[in-house]
């Protein structure tokens, strides 16, 4: 990868020429396509964002002091936009996005230290062990356990559906360390080393007959009292962190792929002469209508965020909204497709690899993963709407 | 970027004034009295809107004394009367036949009507439709024009026209041989019938010509376009209605969630009825963001094409939603909801009636189709 002219520029007067002056010359610097092996893609996609760190162009939306750019939401936008445009590789481990805003909100100077630019550079994966057989929607009932034993906390229990743990070497957990209580009390947030001894990492299959969550055990597990955050049986409100941290920028990412995948869709529909079918073509337009509408939503929230008032209503439905729509989208393609949509991606002539089956799979984790649907919808109708809790007691 | 929250301040403070106004001045009483009768407004709520708020006249440009707004702040005002019901005809004489008007290029034609447009003395409106045939299916319109010395003599008959009953001015389109033309006709001269309608909110008539004498608007064949981006604007003006509409219906169910209590709770604990309002909030918010920018697009002048896309796009959005809140705001309230007595079947009638006025979400989701591309192939 020829990046040593960006690496230079580090040290020389072009270091203060306007970012997007010098992420245009990161990004020209490391056009290419790439590589077509899993392994080699991951590779590639790794170096790009250690160089990208390197440059001090990672993190837009970080504060310096944590080793991000200090933009502002507007160039946060711009920064979001130029990347996209020139087809730069996603950070290979968006897991680690979750945990990085709570390490900079509540860690420790040394944790900062240690942990912030390996994620940022890729060199580091991070995985999250919140959900657990016995606790999923319910997430405060968990009960893998840690004791303090010295200096170390001694963890025994088991995570599930952990996105990444095969291939991280951190995961930041909830764990109970001390008694269940009203608001997550006595739940601890702790960083562990994957390599601990004492961790068992079993993969799961997924809907897709692929890998890319798993059960992970604890048997007696060592972790540093340096690894917690925050206080001890603090953990759960820590943890809210990274859920609020979702709220702007987030989706701006999520919008720009929604868009190309949309496109991409119509290009389908064009050459498959689906758009022929009346029904189809009317679907087809929902979704479109849909894409337009879903970026008029974040345009709102936007505006606000950018003049500082409450992005308001518009921001808490986003998600849902994109989790939503993310299955009709791969519902309506699949229609397109035609009745080929029935092969499997390992049979050669499937239209386009596929793709859209196999998304069509993976997108109804969308209303599952990170809080279902359901639990959405109750968080709204309380939080946004002052409807009364659904639970008895209260 | 200040410009920005300028203007939205502005916007602000717009639906505020409106908001209040409309609070005293369409009561559910008002819009249930008003819905009884052939012309379903109050003369002298229409004489404040135009003189104390200066809204009949928003979008006409100040040189024909109107105050020269843009579809932005249009968008504002139509959906706080969509929140309200409010029974006036406004969308005929605000929004289509200033608009008509001023799309024909017809400046003679502007100086002489507009200003008492504006100021509320005349109610105009726009008759287009014919047959069962949607709105935007202008290949329907048979109506003739035939050259009857320096004016024309008009023939057929125009179906569902908003408040053509109430109306003082008709504009009209019809054929002569060099296609389709825009008209001004004198509704003293034609036969015009008040139709029983699904939503007795705002006002439909049959309008028949026969012999009708009338002026030619605009150059002769020229209508096509020029009506085509006058219905793009009512779209979108109906569209910020419907939002509006829907974002009422959403308070209401809520509300009434916090408070009807059944099994010793308030129904809005029960996630059957927690879980359809998260919906309609998420759908509302939506559809609040499909129309203002719609209206954005409208007011910073962008291209045609742009602006025609996205009025389809939140007029198909809006309406879906619309109908959806209304008709889940009966369900939440369960036996009184579906009563002559509450508001709910005032906003389904509406909902239902606005989605099949100008434009039903099939023809605009056929041009939204059409517009990136998705065409039949035979
Ligand atoms: C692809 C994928 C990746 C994931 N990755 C991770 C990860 O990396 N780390 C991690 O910790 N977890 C991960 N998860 C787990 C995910 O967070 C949980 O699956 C989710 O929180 C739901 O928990 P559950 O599966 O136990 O379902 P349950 O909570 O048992 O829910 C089952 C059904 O009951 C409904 N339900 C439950 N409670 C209520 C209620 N109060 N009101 C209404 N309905 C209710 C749910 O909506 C759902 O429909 C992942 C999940 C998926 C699908």
């Amino acid at each position: 990868m020829a990046s040593a002219t960006v690496q230079d520029a580090g040290t020389s007067p072009a270091r203060q020429a306007h970012w997007s002056v010098r992420l245009a010359e990161f990004l020209d610097a490391h056009a290419g396509r790439p590589p077509r092996d899993k392994t080699a893609r991951l590779a590639w996609a790794r170096a790009f964002h250690a160089d990208l760190e390197e440059a001090h162009l990672a993190a837009p939306g970080w504060p310096a002091e944590a080793g991000g750019m200090g933009l502002d939401l507007g160039d946060q936008i711009a920064y979001h936009q130029q990347m996209t445009a020139a087809r730069a590789p996603r950070h290979p481990c968006g897991l680690s996005f979750i945990v990085a805003p709570t390490l900079i909100r509540h860690g420790t100077p040394e944790q900062k230290e240690r942990y912030l630019r390996p994620l940022l550079r890729a060199d580091e994966f991070w995985c999250q062990g919140f959900s657990e057989p016995g606790a999923g929607s319910d997430l405060t009932s968990l009960t893998t356990r840690a004791e303090r034993v010295g200096d170390a906390y001694v963890v025994n229990g088991q995570k599930l559906w952990t996105t990444m743990a095969h291939l991280a070497d951190w995961m930041f957990a909830l764990i109970r360390t001390g008694p269940a209580g009203p608001g997550g009390a006595g739940i601890s947030y702790l960083l562990i080393s994957m390599k601990s001894e004492g961790i068992t990492v079993r993969p799961l299959k997924d809907i897709s007959g692929g890998t890319h969550f798993s059960e992970v055990y604890f048997d007696d597990v060592r972790v540093p009292v340096g690894n917690l955050v925050g206080e001890e049986g603090g953990g759960w409100a820590i943890a809210r962190t990274s859920l609020g941290h979702e709220r702007a920028t987030a989706f701006l990412s999520d919008e720009f792929r929604y868009r190309r995948v949309v496109s991409e869709l119509h290009r389908l529909a064009k050459t498959s002469g689906a758009a022929d079918d009346p029904v189809v073509r009317q679907d087809l337009a929902r979704i479109e209508a849909s894409v337009r509408v879903l970026a008029s939503n974040s345009r709102r929230a936007l505006d606000a965020v950018l003049e500082g008032r409450d992005p308001g209503p518009a921001a808490s439905v986003n998600r849902l909204v994109r989790a939503e729509f993310d299955q009709r989208l791969h519902e309506v393609a699949l229609r397109v497709v035609g009745p080929d949509a029935v092969l499997g991606q390992r049979e050669p002539t499937a239209p386009e690899g596929g793709r859209w089956t196999y998304g069509y799979l993976m997108s109804r984790s969308s209303t599952i993963g990170a809080g279902t649907a359901e639990i959405q919808r109750n968080t709204i109708a309380e939080k946004v709407l002052g409807l009364p809790s659904w639970r008895k007691e209260a | 970027m200040s410009a920005v929250s300028d203007r939205n301040d502005e916007h602000d403070e717009l639906r505020k004034v409106v908001r209040a106004f409309l609070e005293h001045a369409s009561p559910s009483s008002e819009v249930r009295r008003l819905a009884e009768t052939d012309e379903g407004y109050d003369p002298e709520v229409w004489r404040r809107l135009a003189d104390e708020l200066g809204l009949v006249g928003l979008i006409v440009p100040e040189r024909f004394g109107g105050a020269g707004a843009g579809a932005a702040e249009l968008a504002v005002v139509m959906a706080e009367m969509g929140r309200t019901l409010l029974c006036a005809p406004y969308l005929s004489s605000a929004v289509l036949a200033p608009a008509a008007l001023l799309e024909s290029g017809d400046e003679t034609a502007c100086a002489e009507f507009l200003p008492d447009i504006a100021d509320g003395s005349v109610i105009a409106t726009l008759a287009v439709a014919e047959g069962n045939s949607d709105i935007r299916d202008l290949d329907a319109v048979w109506t003739t024009a035939r050259a009857d010395g320096d004016r024309h003599l008009l023939f057929g008959t125009k179906e569902r026209v908003t408040d053509g009953y109430a109306a003082g001015l008709l504009l009209t389109v019809a054929r002569t041989e060099k296609g389709l033309s825009l008209f001004a006709v004198d509704p003293e001269a034609v036969e015009r019938r008040p139709l029983p309608a699904l939503d007795p909110t705002r006002k439909l008539a049959r309008v028949h010509f026969d012999r009708t004498p009338a002026r030619l608007i605009g150059a002769e064949g020229a209508a096509e376009g020029a009506v085509a981006r006058v219905l793009d604007l009512g779209a979108v003006a109906l569209a910020a209605e419907q939002a509006g509409g829907a974002e009422r219906c959403l308070e209401l169910s809520v509300e009434y969630a916090k408070t009807r209590e059944q099994f010793g709770r308030p129904i809005g604990a029960f996630q059957a009825i927690k879980h359809k309002c998260a919906e309609l909030l998420y759908e509302v918010e939506s559809a609040k963001a499909a129309a203002q920018d719609a209206a954005r697009l409208w007011s910073a002048a962008a291209a045609a094409s742009e602006q025609g896309l996205a009025a389809s796009v939140a007029r198909a959005y809006c309406s879906e939603t619309y109908v959806h809140a209304a008709a889940e705001t009966i369900q939440i309230h369960g036996g009184i909801g579906y009563t002559w007595e509450h508001d709910a079947h005032l906003y389904l009638r509406r909902a239902k009636s606005s989605a099949l006025l100008l434009g039903s979400t099939s023809w605009h989701l056929e041009r939204v189709a059409a517009d990136i591309g998705l065409v039949p192939t035979a």
